[in-house]
This record gives structure tokens, C-alpha cells and sequence, in this order.
């Protein structure tokens, strides 16, 4: 699905590689965790999958394949269709990823505007359904919403259905949770794991916090300037970390969350958890006030940070 | 709609402030226009007659509501010079002026606009530093220079129009407007200038905001972005630029007139200031207040309807 060999970028006005020899594979329908402390370059990394990175601003070298194809290298046009088409991205910040003045149900139809031929209609049916996809509670007055209108965890989800509505094969996340609270957060990665299973999207999830991730992904990459330092299964990442640097990251969870962390991820080897309570939050979350939401619903008792 | 009705009903109570600083100032310094009018000869009764006639012995207050009243039902009082309403003698005055800047303000829109995405999308050319030289020679060059230059190039080389020999509006409305362009084109070039630069400086913000990266991520090029949705985030700061212009051209008038010998507001207003025919100078300076109120007024419903988010208050 997803092979980076070997990627190199330094930007022009740096010292140092942002990127320096990355390589890792993501398998069909895997939920891959990427972290690392910031500026050790995930988000370079992702650009770089996503066909994002400011050519001319910086030198790169490697390759991106995504199902065979080099994203890295590719030209303009063959880049553009694959963009939103084949790949999703979801970035941190909702309210600054969103255009101010453009109703979000726009928002989520644009991909389907560019690459499809279908009509308005069918577009606001697509969008509308990717809008309840990801569990938005009165999906048709979200549609006629200004992002202003709307709370950050509504806008995240907007933008993961935007990110989801042409049915990419690939999502990247680059950490689509961070400025969120923590029971919003909660709720958005159960919605992650769950369009994972329902739609068979293949995920880079990104996060500075490797208990975030190891709540969703099977499988961990540790970066730290610019290389990757550890690469496995996530609860061997979690609980036999190899390098000092991994295990310095896991000395700074708290014990009691590790805690917590060993028995939700030994019984989630057991058994397929219910993911009602993540729906039932979501619809708690309302446009006034998601802070009041967050307080009231707890989900799963747990907490994630 | 809230927000429309709010908007007017401060722009009504600007006007009316503005009209009474008007009028408390001009009762000041103007004395007593009954002298004025009769001149130093006139006898104590006479004055007496005269100032019961315009209402001058009773109340401030009165005074200016009577004032106020006249003003919006076109009776702007009596010229001191020519002895005439003075809402006649400014009536085609006005004419000439709005339509200059009218034409002046639709030359500034059609040429800023494309110049100023041309300029975005270039700016890290090699001939940045040229086009950088010309925006500020444009700007900083003076409005009377440019104006003699003009009326000597096109009027007196080309001979495009007579300058001086302004054709009536009644008579001869193309002649008056070719005569008017090349005025209006002496106030539009440094405002286009400016109003390029702004441009330029907004979309170049605008395009490295977050959205654009997602719209990037989507599947759009470069000027899909443009047209989808860097424009219109640009569009208020735009707005707003173009409603000080509106209102900042009136002003700019006053001297082209001069150059060109337009007989417009400009002229007028120059000359009443020099015969101390207060009725006249009070009754333009109100109109350019309000002219200048309207503008911004304009401005920000438009930028309104634009931005959804101004309805909160947040930045109107
Ligand atoms: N546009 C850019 N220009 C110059 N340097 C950049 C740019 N983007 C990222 N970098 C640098 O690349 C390194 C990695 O950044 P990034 O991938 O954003 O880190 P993170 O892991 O926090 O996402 C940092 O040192 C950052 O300063
Ligand atoms: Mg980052």
C-alpha cells in the first residue's frame, strides 16, 4: 500500500535533515503510529507522502510509493490526482485547516467536485454521508455550517469526512487529536478505529504522545531527529522499548496510566471491544459547547494524555 | 438583518454628530450672517429684520434642527456671495464631481484588481525589484503633477480633450466624460498603486494560511486555490481598502479639479472657502462627511454579507 524508502529532505535555510532516511512499510487496512517529539520531522514526513512538501524550499532524495506509484518525485498533475483522491490528510489545527468563509458541507464535497464527475446533488448525499460517517450528530445542519459555528471536535470530524469521502485508500493524521480536549480526543480515535474496520482505510496516525497512539495502532514508529529509532508492534514498543530514547518517552507516562495501558491492551488482545460508548459521545457533543460535553460524558473512563 | 439595521442606525447617529459639530463650529466662526449678507452699511433695524427672517434670534438648539431639516429637504440655506439657494448652486457642481469619481473609482477597480493577483503571483520574479519601483513611484508621485502632466500630454499634444473648455453635462455628456477620464486617471494611479500593493501583501498572506494547505491536499493546483478560496478570504481587507478610497478620492478631487479647471465641488469649495460664503463651505463640508461615513458604511455591509463571522462583532 505505502512504502517510504530511504527519505531524505533537508530544507534550504536548515543545518540539519529534517528527513533523514526514513524507511517503513504500511500494510492494507493497518493503523501505523508515528511518533516522536516535535521537530523530529513526522510531520515532514507525511508531507512528503502526501505531496505536500515546498519543492522548492528544500532538497529531497528517496522514494514514496504508494500502491507502486512514487509520490516523492512525481510530477504536478499525476500528484493532483492522487491527492484527496487516493490520500487523505488531516491536520492539526481544524480551524485554521478549514477555509473560513466556505460552508463546511462545501468543504467536504470538494474533493468529490475535483475528482468526480458527479452532480451537485449527488455530491451533498455523498458529503451529507460522510458527515454521518463520522457520526456528526444533525449531519444536514452541520452541512449548511460555517466552521466558525461549529465546535473543534464537530470541526475534526468535518474534516475527517472530508478526508474520507472519496474513500481513499490511505489517511494520514498528523496529530489530528492534539488540540483537542482529552475526551474529545477519546472519541475521535474510536471514530478512527472504527472507519478503519468499516471502510478498510489504511492510516499513518501521528502523535507526539505514544499513549495516544498505542491505543489505536498495531504497530509503532519512534522517530527522533529525523531517523527512526524503533519500529515494531505496539505493545512491545510500549513495554520493551529497545532504544534509550523510546524509553525515555515511556518514562514520562505517568505509572498510573501505564497501568491502565497494560490491561485495556492485554484485553484488547482477548477481545473485540464495543465501540457504543464512542457513538452515544458523539452525539453529546454539541455546537455550543463541546467543553460542557467533554465534562459530562466520560469515555470509558479513560484518559489519554 | 440585525446587523443591518444596527449599521444604519449608527451610521444616522455619526451623521447627525457630525452635522452638529458642523454647525456648532461654523455658528462660531462665522459671526453674524446677517451682516454678512447686508454688509457694513446696513442699518440696526435692518439687521433686526433679517436675522428674525432666518431664525437667527432664536435657540441654538432650534437653530440647528431648523438647520438640520433644511439640510435633508434641500434647502441648505442662502449663498452669502451670490445670493442665491445654495443647494442650486451646488447641484451641478456635485453632478461633475460624482461622476468623476465615480469613473475614477471603477478605473481603480478594474485595474487593481487583476494587477494586484498578477503582482501575488509573480512576486518572486526576477523583475520584483521593478515592479516594486513602479508601485511606489506611483504612489508617491503627486496628484497636481500628475494632473499637468496629463492635461499637457493628452490635452495639449494629443489633443484628446480642450483643457479648460469642459463641455457642459446636459449638452455634451461623452465630451464631459472623455474630459473627465483623464482627470479621474490623475486621482486613480496612485490609488492604484496602493490598493496593488494591498492586494499583493493580502494574497500573499492568505496563501500560506493552514486552508490552503488542505485545499492543496485535496487535489486543487495553485490557482484553483486562488479562485476557490484565497479570493474571497482576501475580499474584505479588499472591501475595506475600497471604501477609504471612495471616500479618500472626493478629496483628492479638489486638486485635479483645479489643474484640469473643472467646474466641480473641488473648485467650489476652494473658492467659497476664499469669499468666507460659510452657507456654501457648511453645506459641503457636511455632504463630504457624509460621503465619507457612507463609504465606510458600505464597506463594512458588504464585508458582512462576505464574512459571516463580522455578524458576531468581532472585527467591524
Ligand atoms: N517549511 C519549513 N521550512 C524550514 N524548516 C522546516 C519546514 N518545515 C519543517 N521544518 C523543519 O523540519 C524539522 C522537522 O519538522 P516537523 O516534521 O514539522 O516536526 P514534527 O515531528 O514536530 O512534525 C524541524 O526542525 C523543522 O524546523
Ligand atoms: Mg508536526
Amino acid at each position: 500500500m505505502l512504502e517510504v524508502r530511504d527519505l531524505h529532505v533537508k530544507f534550504h535555510n536548515r543545518d540539519r535533515e529534517a528527513v533523514a532516511g526514513v524507511s517503513f512499510k504500511l500494510n492494507d487496512g493497518e493503523i501505523l503510529g508515528l511518533v516522536g517529539e516535535s521537530g523530529s520531522g513526522k510531520s515532514v514526513t507525511a508531507m512528503s507522502i502526501a505531496g505536500l512538501l515546498p519543492r522548492k524550499k528544500c532538497s529531497y532524495q528517496g522514494e514514496v510509493l504508494v500502491d507502486g506509484e512514487d509520490m516523492l518525485h512525481a510530477k504536478r498533475a499525476l500528484l493532483r490526482k492522487v491527492q484527496g483522491n487516493k490520500i487523505g490528510v488531516v491536520f492539526q489545527e481544524p480551524m485554521s485547516a478549514m477555509d473560513p468563509l466556505m460552508k463546511v458541507g462545501r468543504q467536504v464535497e470538494e474533493v468529490l467536485a475535483i475528482h468526480t464527475d458527479l452532480s451537485a446533488e449527488e455530491r451533498k448525499k455523498r458529503a451529507i454521508q460522510a458527515l454521518t460517517d463520522v457520526e456528526l450528530p444533525d449531519p444536514e445542519a452541520v452541512y449548511d455550517k460555517y466552521p466558525h459555528e461549529l465546535s473543534g471536535g464537530m470541526l475534526q470530524r468535518s474534516m475527517i469526512a472530508a478526508a474520507i469521502v472519496s474513500r481513499p485508500s490511505l489517511l494520514l493524521l498528523d496529530e489530528p487529536t492534539t488540540a483537542l480536549d482529552v475526551t474529545i480526543q477519546a472519541q475521535i480515535l474510536k471514530l478512527l478505529k472504527k472507519l478503519n474496520r468499516k471502510h478498510k482505510i489504511s492510516m499513518l496516525f501521528i502523535s507526539h504522545n505514544l499513549n495516544v497512539v498505542r491505543k489505536l495502532c498495531s504497530r509503532v514508529i519512534v522517530m527522533q531527529r529525523g531517523v527512526i529509532v524503533e519500529d515494531g508492534l505496539t505493545y512491545n514498543v510500549f513495554f520493551k522499548p529497545q532504544h534509550p530514547y523510546t524509553q525515555h518517552l515511556i518514562e514520562c507516562i505517568p505509572a498510573r496510566v501505564k497501568l491502565i495501558a497494560r490491561r485495556s491492551m492485554e484485553e484488547e488482545n482477548a477481545s473485540v471491544d464495543g465501540d457504543q460508548a464512542a457513538g452515544e459521545a458523539g452525539k453529546a457533543e454539541t455546537a455550543v459547547s463541546s467543553r460542557q460535553a467533554g465534562n459530562t460524558v466520560k469515555a470509558g473512563g479513560e484518559h489519554y494524555d | 438583518m440585525k446587523y443591518v439595521v444596527r449599521r444604519i442606525l449608527a451610521l444616522i447617529i455619526t451623521m447627525i454628530m457630525v452635522s452638529f459639530l458642523a454647525f456648532a463650529a461654523f455658528h462660531i466662526i462665522s459671526g453674524d450672517p446677517a451682516r454678512a449678507i447686508l454688509g457694513m452699511n446696513a442699518t440696526e433695524s435692518q439687521l433686526k429684520v433679517l436675522r428674525q427672517e432666518m431664525g437667527l434670534d432664536k435657540p441654538f438648539m432650534v437653530q440647528y434642527l431648523n438647520w438640520l431639516i433644511g439640510f435633508f429637504t434641500g434647502n441648505l440655506g442662502i449663498s452669502y456671495s451670490y445670493r442665491q439657494p445654495v443647494s442650486e448652486l451646488i447641484a451641478p457642481k456635485l453632478k461633475v464631481t460624482l461622476l468623476m469619481v465615480l469613473i475614477s473609482f471603477v478605473i481603480i477597480i478594474v485595474c487593481s484588481v487583476p494587477l494586484g493577483l498578477r503582482a501575488a503571483q509573480k512576486s518572486r520574479g526576477r523583475l520584483e525589484w521593478l515592479r516594486t519601483t513602479i508601485i511606489q513611484l506611483c504612489m508617491a508621485v503627486p496628484a497636481f503633477f500628475l494632473s499637468i502632466l496629463v492635461s499637457y500630454v493628452f490635452g495639449i499634444i494629443f489633443k484628446f480633450f480642450t483643457p479648460g473648455d469642459f463641455p457642459k453635462i446636459e449638452k455634451d455628456l461623452a465630451g464631459a466624460v472623455k474630459y473627465l477620464f483623464f482627470a479621474a486617471v490623475c486621482i486613480a494611479i496612485p490609488r492604484i498603486a496602493m490598493a496593488v500593493r494591498m492586494l499583493k501583501s493580502t494574497l500573499i498572506e492568505e496563501m500560506e494560511k493552514d486552508y490552503v494547505r488542505t485545499a492543496i491536499s485535496r487535489g486543487n493546483d495553485r490557482t484553483e486555490v486562488l479562485k476557490k478560496h484565497v479570493l474571497k478570504n482576501s475580499l474584505v481587507p479588499t472591501i475595506t481598502f475600497l471604501g477609504q478610497t471612495m471616500a479618500e478620492i472626493v478629496g483628492g478631487s479638489i486638486v485635479v479639479e483645479q489643474v484640469f479647471g473643472i467646474p466641480g465641488m473641488g473648485r467650489f469649495l476652494v473658492a467659497s472657502i476664499s469669499n468666507r460664503d460659510y452657507p456654501v463651505v457648511e453645506a459641503l463640508v457636511v455632504i463630504l462627511a457624509f460621503w465619507v461615513i457612507l463609504s465606510g458604511t458600505l464597506a463594512d455591509l458588504i464585508n458582512q454579507k462576505i464574512d459571516p463571522r463580522l455578524k458576531l462583532g468581532g472585527r467591524a
